[in-house]
């Protein structure tokens, strides 16, 4: 009996070891290709391309390609040996339909160097695991300031305009944008500039204005964000004083004054001999003389570089011979620059005579004369008496 | 003839001591001398009205040769007036003592007198050949021919141009210098013509000249 018994007990264990087998073996046959459906479908990193020490996103999209089969859905990890996951694991287990996707994301902290990298995504299933690597970059190219244009010189109190360009050589967008001019003892307009957006390769033109009351340098921010992640670029530019060497310069020719009335009437030519436009250009004349109507002031229109026009002003003086000339202009962005040159008036005073007193040489001179003469006489008068 | 007549400027008593018969009563060359000082003052007239008629140009314009013409002419015939004028105020002059001769005769010594003028007149003509052109001659516009304060205005600019007025001065010592020298002439003329004494002769002409010549330097302290 006992041994019987122990027969017996080795059976039913043989018996219910190749039950359980046969339904093992059973099982794992019908759900291989099922799982095997299961993928992900999209990997998305935010920002795209990572700065080192930003902070940022990754997601997974996992999608269930079965058409009447649901999967479950297990222990979503992210890993890494260089990036660093800031949020925790998918500990919890959830059933994903047919054809449906759902998302797993992780935020990640990208303090490396520069580089590609190839973090780990797994998911357990019940009975096996996926396995997906994708590569994330690491870039600290950042984005590029550059002059495009600038005067060769600046003015004191004249507004002058610079032409920037902002440029993304990076191979991800970056956001927010922002350009900020400042500078001791400048007025910038505007100072803040919001560019917004600047997409990968892509060239944006800023330009601003400055009037500067002295010498100084002009200091540039540009700051943008990569992802959440706020980035800056600085560049400073000097703001030195002199001669703009493009401005319109403009120079009086032909000019011929004719007394007429009491005043001078003058009139001439004016030439742009600058490279740039000179707009409303105006000439009238400066003290001791006295601009009198009707050509007070006289209005040549906007000359252009190598333009000719004409002016014709008129004027009172003192009797001073040197009479100075003001020729002004505006240049395009409204500033106003003042030429000086003397002209020439005959001498003579066509206002009422200084009274210098009475010519005494030619009176005495006549007195004189008169005095020999009687003189004369009145002794030859006296000898033929005698 | 010619000879004599260079004698009346250095040795007028001896020219008309030698005027007899003929050429006592001959206005021939008298008309001549103040022709010929006539059209040395036309020359001078001509450059002055030129002046004039730039100055108008610009309210009248074409009038500029016309000025030119009559200030030319009317210096020509000016001079003819003076010779005439000035033998009336002469003549009267003589008269106060007790002159004897007809006017006719003074005319022709006040004529044969007014050969130095010709002289005096090339010489006013050359300097205003020089100074003329460096004249600022101010332009008189159509708005200022209804303003004589204007005018007034633009004449005083005219006369105060320094060229203007160095010109005036010496054209007005060349004129005190040559109406002197025909003075002298015309006191040894009139002796003659009026029967004077040379002190009464002096007198007549004396007078006359020497007012006038004040009257030119006072206008040259007042101009």
């Amino acid at each position: 009996m006992n041994f019987n018994n122990k027969i017996a007990g080795i059976c039913l264990v043989f018996l219910i070891t190749s039950i359980i087998g046969i339904a093992s073996a059973d099982l794992t046959q019908a759900q291989a290709p099922i799982t095997g459906k299961v993928f992900v479908s999209s990997t998305t990193f935010d920002p795209a391309v990572f700065f080192t020490g930003d902070k940022g996103t990754v997601t997974y999209e996992v999608m269930n390609s079965n058409t009447n089969t649901s999967v479950m859905l297990n222990h979503g990890t992210f890993s890494d040996a260089d990036l660093h996951l800031l949020s925790g694991t998918y500990d919890y287990s959830n059933t994903l339909g047919p054809l449906q996707t759902r998302p797993f994301t992780f935020s990640i902290l990208a303090d490396v160097p520069p580089g590609d990298y190839y973090p780990t995504f797994s998911l357990s299933f019940f009975d096996s695991n996926l396995y997906h690597k994708t590569m994330v970059q690491v870039d600290n190219t950042p984005l590029q300031l550059t002059v495009v244009d600038k005067p060769d010189a600046f003015t004191i109190g004249k507004k002058k305009t610079i032409y920037m360009q902002v440029a993304n050589p990076r191979d991800n967008e970056v956001d927010n944008a922002i350009l900020e001019v400042s500078g001791k003892g400048i007025t910038a307009s505007p100072s803040r500039t919001f560019i917004g957006t600047v997409a990968s390769g892509a060239k944006i033109p800023v330009n601003f204005s400055v009037t500067p009351d002295q010498e100084t340098t002009l200091s540039l921010l540009l700051t943008y964000n990569n992802g959440n992640n706020p980035h800056e670029v600085h560049m400073d530019i000097p703001l030195n004083f002199g001669t703009d060497k493009k401005q319109a310069y403009l120079v009086m020719s032909n000019v011929e004054v004719i007394p007429e009335g009491g005043m001078y009437r003058v009139t001439g030519d004016i030439y742009n001999a600058g490279l740039e436009t000179a707009n409303t250009v105006t000439v009238t004349s400066l003290s001791p003389a006295v601009p009198q109507d009707p050509y007070k002031i006289s209005v040549a229109r906007t000359l252009k570089a190598d333009d000719q026009g004409s002016f014709e002003i008129a004027f009172e003086t003192d009797g001073s011979t040197s009479i100075p000339i003001q020729l002004s202009f505006r240049d395009a962005d409204g500033n106003v620059y003042n030429i000086v040159q003397n002209v020439t008036v005959p001498a003579t005073s066509l206002s009422l005579p200084k009274d210098n007193g009475p010519p005494l040489v030619p009176i005495i001179a006549g007195l004189v004369i008169v005095a020999v003469f009687v003189g004369g006489w009145f002794i030859y008068l006296r000898k033929k008496k005698n | 003839m010619v000879r004599s007549l260079l004698n009346i400027l250095i040795s007028p008593g001896a020219f008309f001591a030698d005027l007899k018969g003929e050429r006592e009563e001959s206005f021939t060359w008298p008309l001549v001398i103040v022709l010929l000082g006539g059209i040395a003052a036309a020359g001078y007239g001509y450059l002055f009205g030129e002046v004039s008629g730039q100055m108008m140009a610009g309210a009248l314009p074409g009038i500029g040769a016309l000025v030119t013409i009559f200030a030319a002419l009317g210096a020509l015939i000016g001079v003819f007036i003076f010779w005439l004028i000035w033998t009336v105020i002469v003549f009267a002059l003589s008269m106060a003592f007790k002159g004897q001769g007809s006017f006719k005769r003074t005319l022709q010594v006040i004529g044969y007198g007014y050969l130095p003028q010709i002289i005096g007149s090339v010489i006013t003509v050359i300097v205003a050949f020089e100074y003329v052109p460096r004249i600022v001659v101010p332009k008189v516009t159509t708005a200022m021919m209804q303003d004589p304060v204007a005018m007034q205005k633009i004449t005083a600019t005219l006369m105060h141009d320094p060229a203007m007025i160095e010109m005036t001065q010496i054209t007005s010592i060349i004129a005190i210098v040559f109406l002197l020298w025909s003075a002298h002439i015309w006191i040894f003329g009139l002796q003659k013509a009026r029967g004077l004494s040379p002190r009464d002769a002096a007198l007549c002409v004396g007078i006359p000249v020497i007012a006038y010549i004040l009257f030119m330097i006072y206008n040259l302290g007042v101009s």
